[in-house]
């Protein structure tokens, strides 16, 4: 049984979604900032959504935030390397994973890594299995030439015996 | 054979051991060291009642203030809820006051199942077995003592919240409640608040 992936699947509802938005929308155009605590919520949401371009825009406020508030850094470190599982960025979000184990050790970004390895695994499985097919491919192209000219000379020695 | 699914919810305040119960109980571990959750974290696990498996989804949630407003979205579906405290700090028993009132107003389920949990029966005592008891009873809520360090009754939490619940009648699709035998009033008062290991 696969746990990270009922955390991946989990979509945030559109009511939460919209909720958090508006109130980042609204600190935005009343104050012209956005507190940390609202970008947080907003990304924490986007991030969680069924779009990519909600995603996107998740992973671009969490970045923003890892590098502004150093306080909260394991949480948007840990939902960076989430996000970019969501889009399956799989290669920037093992760095992620790195990053954090780096500084602390963590079940939930233990298992968010071996995640993202099982995946690149995966990925460059198939390329190989990919190259294979291609090689193959050809074999069979070169073959049915070799055949082809087989036959012709073979035909061409029945045309000549007549 | 239907998906026989149950989500539970484990809530209350940062560090009274919500994580490591269900470590404990999924994967018999125990970490000194435990990590502090982000968001939100899944672990499942199968459990028998009565010679039916039913799917156990953990919803394990963080403490921690700043996901207090995100982590309600969660609470959706869920068919019991275990609220922990730790005996060694009465404000954690005070705090689940809120939790509570939480799931109240998060929660989609009016017969949603509850258990409070007192943790760390295996350190120094500060709340007396009978505060957590009453406040569970106020509740209309199960109660239990545990210690996930010791593996001290720690399946009981999870035993007698989910047999609550199959045995109530919004888990009822079919199969009647006769010959459930529920023994959630097993008094364990006799439990030992010592061990060593």
């Amino acid at each position: 049984m696969n746990t990270m992936d009922e955390l991946l699947n989990e979509v945030v509802p559109q009511e939460d979604l919209e909720r958090f938005e508006k109130k980042y929308n609204h600190e935005l155009e009343l104050d012209g900032e956005v507190t940390t605590e609202t970008k947080f919520e907003y990304s924490f949401c986007l991030v969680r959504s069924r779009y990519t371009n909600d995603i996107r825009k998740g992973i671009m406020i969490l970045e923003e935030l890892a590098r502004t508030h150093p306080d909260g850094r394991r949480d948007y470190i840990y939902y960076l390397a989430f996000g970019n599982a969501r889009i399956k960025e799989y290669t920037s979000g093992l760095k992620y994973c790195r990053a954090f184990l780096d500084i602390e050790s963590n079940d939930q970004v233990r298992s968010l890594e071996s995640e993202f390895q099982e995946y690149i695994k995966k990925q460059s499985d198939k390329e190989v299995a990919k190259g294979m097919a291609v090689a193959g491919g050809a074999a069979l192209v070169l073959g049915g030439i070799l055949g082809l000219g087989i036959a012709m000379a073979k035909n061409k020695q029945k045309r000549e015996k007549k | 054979m239907a998906d026989r699914a149950i989500k539970l919810l484990v809530i209350g305040e940062s560090g009274v051991g919500k994580s490591s119960l269900i470590r404990r109980f999924v994967e018999n571990k125990f970490d000194e060291n435990h990590d502090v959750t982000i968001g939100m974290d899944f672990k499942s696990k199968v459990m028998n009642v009565d010679g039916i498996d039913y799917k156990v989804a953990l919803w394990d949630t963080a403490g921690a203030e700043r996901f207090r407003s995100l982590t309600p979205s969660f609470y959706r579906k869920a068919l019991g809820a275990i609220l922990v405290y730790d005996i060694t700090n009465r404000d954690s028993l005070v705090k689940l006051e809120a939790w509570l009132a939480e799931l109240d107003s998060y929660s989609d389920n009016p017969n949603i199942a509850i258990i409070v949990v007192g943790n760390k029966i295996d350190q120094e005592r500060l709340v007396d077995r009978e505060e957590g008891r009453k406040f569970a009873r106020k509740h209309r809520a199960l109660f239990i003592e545990t210690s996930a360090k010791c593996d001290q009754f720690v399946s009981d939490v999870f035993k007698d919240v989910v047999e609550k619940i199959v045995s109530s009648e919004y888990f009822n699709n079919g199969n009647g409640s006769a010959g459930l035998d529920i023994a959630s009033d097993r008094d364990l008062e006799e439990s030992a608040s010592t061990c060593y290991c």
